[in-house]
């Protein structure tokens, strides 16, 4: 039944490095800078192909929409990758029908904060690549460029509902590069992951990272963190003006911070206490570009107004706190304060950060919902499913293709064995672009070449 | 005699004392059968004195309607809590050392004020076995707190030694095995190196590295372990290391509790012969190291089916100031397979027993009156914990969290000057 083998032929082209200017200074060289406005990443493109995509019929199942919404006996059609249809009584006769009752289902979830592929696993110092750590600003850098596509991690994610997931670089650095967005799929080349029109996003620090990582040389205060924000987006100014007379201009590093300015690339900052969020929405009007999503936002709640005011998201853990002191103010209902914000316009996510914890994804909403309704929120379980589906999509400009159950979207999907949102629910099967990607029942999941020869024992 | 339903016990929290009587009633009740079974418990001077189907007038101060509540014993969960604020900030940090490792006990340095202790005790953790972190070989002693409000807790310790075993970046296991049995011969054959002893606090070097060196403290904490006073606690993870610590164990008859354990699943008949317990996070699945390639989530699973006894913590996320979501863990690996009995008693019973504690950990006539009452499954994350009573006192559930959180919500309108401080 199942398409087990990748057989799909791609290739890869390695460019030289003749081509780029690896440095960050300006560069004029031979290759144009609008080959990365073509198409999106240029050269870099996602070359994703799906695998053998079903045509399915889930009958009868609790259905999660993504849009905030809870259907009972529900039906969801896929086919060609795609969902088809969802509602009462689907029919296609060349459909597999699967039979849904007493299953949720669910969008496939997606983590818009994770750094697996550049901290794989094992965690040892020859594949700690998630921090360019010699230089405040490293906007130049692309988290892509160090994802590890054998990190034995994915799966384990896969086997927690994880379709779609965005690696970004750490957080040492006031600017720490460009994240990425990948489709949960074992592949040998990272664009063969890449989701396909996904846009870039560069990863900003605030806070104590920065200035402890390079109190020696500066910044060593958040002040210091903010002149250099602000010094680096002058410099983008410039080199965007040099762009109009010469386009065939290079620096790795503006070229980033231009995307920025243009609205092509999306921010996510992270960003712990209220107060430094409120200065970064500051100097994001003072240079005229948008922050999509504050991470960790231990305090996003205390302005959780101004958030939605803004229409920035924020991607927060359901309890993590105290590890450090900008960690400290935490409040178990940040997600669903943040929701509900300005009578429920709040843009809430619930992010890992964490290759344990994008396990659970659906555990860390329940965790956020039931703190939410104690604090005394009328909140939904459909509401809260957009925690991890609609609105990670939102942040991570993905939401046109998958994020929610919709006529024409990706078919991303989870069938549950139960409530997401009960512990004692597992994922049965996952769905990524209608292709089965994992099956509790018979052990399928991608194995990627790592686990090969050291597995003594397999997971069941 | 007061009546009073659940949701207004606070105001009367103040006025409660530990010799007040308590009776519980009607709750869904974890018996030690591991059965939830409908009881009414009467508690009396810090202790259950009666659990039966029916306790009628016993002129107890307080009356609290479980009905249709869960009761349990309070969660005993491993933790730093009290010796830890703010993990970045080491002046925040008790539970590390530098000065001893085997010797060093933290416990004196326990703040029961500490938020991540309020926090923890709202959400069902009634009393903790301290962790210590000391850098050197040995990590020092565990202890025993009750994680009541107020300045007195209940302590016991020491209760067992830590060390780790395993990769390494200085050394091979087999050197590090060697150094650990050679001190170990030292200590035995004190007779002839008594000097160790007399000079006290004189620090004794084996080498020049800080790893290696112990006071006569430290010796003395090990000394302990030798002769059977307290059981070892050895942190280990890989397959074949687990079996050299077995052996090692039953050579040197030491009382071995394992600890992490991630390929423990790989040798589980091997732990189960040996009656050692072990101590593990049933979520630690992922292969972070190369002593763990093997780590699965059914490793609490197949070492259950071999017989071995576990007790669980949480080492996910922000670890040990969340301690409580060890509920977290256990309910995992309820979902994995694991009988819901042994996953509950694995995050209250066991972590007491494992360490020579009587008497906690379980509702029953004698044991400590530590209870948790919870609107639903305790194990279920959207569960809310509605009463906690610690040595028979009903505990003050209020927290900084739920602070903030009310002065957001609230408050909300408020110009910040005018918001209250409770």
């Amino acid at each position: 039944m199942l398409g087990r083998f990748f057989s799909v032929l791609t290739i890869f082209l390695l460019i030289s490095c003749s081509e780029i200017s690896m440095g960050s200074g300006n560069n004029g060289s031979n290759s144009s800078a609008s080959k990365f406005e073509d198409s999106i990443h240029g050269t870099y493109a996602s070359t994703y192909v799906p695998l053998q995509s079903e045509n399915i019929i889930i009958k009868n199942s609790t259905l999660f929409d993504g849009n905030g919404n809870k259907f009972e006996n529900y039906d969801i059609h896929f086919s060609d990758g795609d969902i088809k249809a969802i509602g009462s009584d689907l029919k296609d006769e060349n459909a597999i029908v699967i039979d849904g009752t007493g299953k949720f289902v669910t969008p496939g979830i997606i983590d818009n904060h994770s750094h697996m592929g550049v901290y794989p696993a094992p965690g040892v110092s020859t594949s700690s690549d998630g921090n360019e750590a010699t230089n405040p600003v490293t906007a130049e850098v692309w988290a892509e460029h160090s994802v590890w596509t054998q990190d034995p991690q994915y799966k384990l994610a896969l086997a927690g509902g994880i379709t779609t997931f965005h690696v970004l670089p750490g957080s040492a650095n006031l600017f720490g590069g460009r994240g990425v967005t990948l489709k949960n799929v074992s592949a040998n080349t990272v664009p063969d992951m890449k989701f396909p029109g996904a846009p870039h996003s560069l990863k900003m620090a605030c806070g104590e990272n920065p200035k402890r990582v390079y109190r020696s040389r500066g910044p060593s205060t958040r002040m210091g963190n903010v002149a250099g924000y602000r010094t680096a987006w002058i410099g983008a100014e410039k080199f965007r003006n040099s762009l109009e007379k010469n386009p065939d201009l290079r620096d790795l590093r503006n070229e980033t911070l231009v995307g920025v300015l243009d609205g092509k690339i999306l921010v996510h900052n992270h960003c712990y206490r209220a107060d430094e969020m409120a200065t970064m929405i500051n100097i994001s009007d003072e240079f005229g570009y948008k922050v999509s999503t504050f991470h960790h936002g231990v305090e996003a709640y205390k302005i959780a107004d101004l958030l939605a005011d803004e229409g920035i998201c924020a991607a927060l853990w359901a309890d993590w706190w105290g590890f450090k002191h900008e960690a400290y103010d935490m409040s178990i209902a940040n997600i669903a304060i943040v929701d509900q914000a300005r009578g429920g316009k709040g843009c809430a996510i619930v992010h890992s950060d964490d290759a344990s914890g994008i396990q659970r994804l659906n555990q860390e909403a329940a965790k956020a919902l039931a703190a939410g309704r104690k604090a005394g929120f009328d909140i939904s379980e459909g509401r809260a499913m957009t925690w991890i589906t609609k609105n990670p999509a939102k942040s991570l400009g993905i939401l046109e293709q998958t994020g929610t159950l919709e006529e024409g979207k990706d078919a991303d999907i989870v069938i549950w064995s139960g409530n997401p949102f009960s512990i004692y629910s597992k994922a049965e099967q996952v769905y990524i672009d209608g292709a089965l990607a994992f099956d509790k029942a018979s052990n399928f999941m991608p194995h990627t070449d790592f686990d090969l020869g050291v597995k003594e024992w397999e997971d069941k | 005699m007061k009546i009073v339903n659940i949701f207004l016990l606070i105001p009367f929290i103040i006025f409660s004392h530990a010799d007040d009587m308590y009776l519980i009633k009607g709750g869904m009740t974890f018996l030690p059968n591991g059965e939830f079974v409908k009881k009414d418990l009467l508690i009396d001077e810090g202790q259950i004195v009666l659990v039966e189907d029916e306790i009628g007038d016993v002129g107890a101060e307080n009356i609290i309607n479980a009905e249709g509540k869960y009761v349990t014993p309070g969660l005993v969960v491993f933790s730093t809590l009290g010796l830890l604020e703010i993990g970045s900030l080491p002046q925040t940090n008790d539970a590390s050392s530098n000065i001893y490792n085997a010797g060093f006990d933290p416990s004196k340095s326990f703040n029961p004020f500490s938020q991540a202790i309020r926090l923890n005790r709202s959400k069902g953790v009634s009393s903790t076995i301290l962790v210590p972190q000391a850098s050197g070989y040995f990590s020092g002693l565990f202890s025993y707190t009750k994680i009541n409000s107020g300045l007195k807790q209940e302590k016991k310790g020491p209760l067992a030694l830590l060390t780790s075993f395993g990769e390494s970046y200085s050394d091979s296991r087999s050197a590090e095995l060697n150094f650990v049995l050679d001190l170990f011969n030292l200590i035995r054959n004190r007779p002839s190196e008594k000097w160790l002893y007399e000079t006290d606090n004189i620090q004794f070097f084996f080498g020049s590295q800080n790893d290696y060196k112990f006071t006569s403290r430290d010796l003395q904490a090990i000394e302990l372990v030798l002769n059977k006073s307290i059981p070892l606690v050895v942190r280990v993870k890989k397959a074949t290391d687990i079996i050299t610590i077995l052996e090692m164990a039953d050579t040197e008859k030491i009382d071995l509790v394992l600890w992490g354990a991630n390929e423990a699943h790989m040798v589980a008949d091997r732990i189960a012969e040996s009656g050692v317990r072990v101590v593990l996070d049933p979520l630690d699945n992922i292969p972070d190291s190369f002593d763990s390639l093997n780590s699965t989530y059914e490793n609490a699973i197949r070492l259950d089916a071999a017989g071995v006894e576990m007790a669980f913590y949480y080492a996910q996320g922000a670890g040990s100031h969340n301690a409580y979501l060890a509920t977290q863990s256990a309910g995992n690996a309820v979902a994995m397979g694991l009988d819901y009995r042994k996953a509950l008693k694995a995050i209250t019973l066991n972590p007491a027993k494992f360490f020579g504690l009587e008497n906690i950990g379980l509702i029953a006539p004698g044991f400590d009156a530590d209870i948790v009452v919870w609107d639903n499954d305790p194990l279920e994350l959207m569960s809310n914990v509605e009463a906690v009573l610690i040595g028979g006192e009903m505990q003050d559930l209020s927290n900084r969290q739920d602070e903030l959180t009310d002065r957001y919500i609230k408050e909300k309108d408020k110009p910040n000057s005018y918001r209250s401080r409770e």
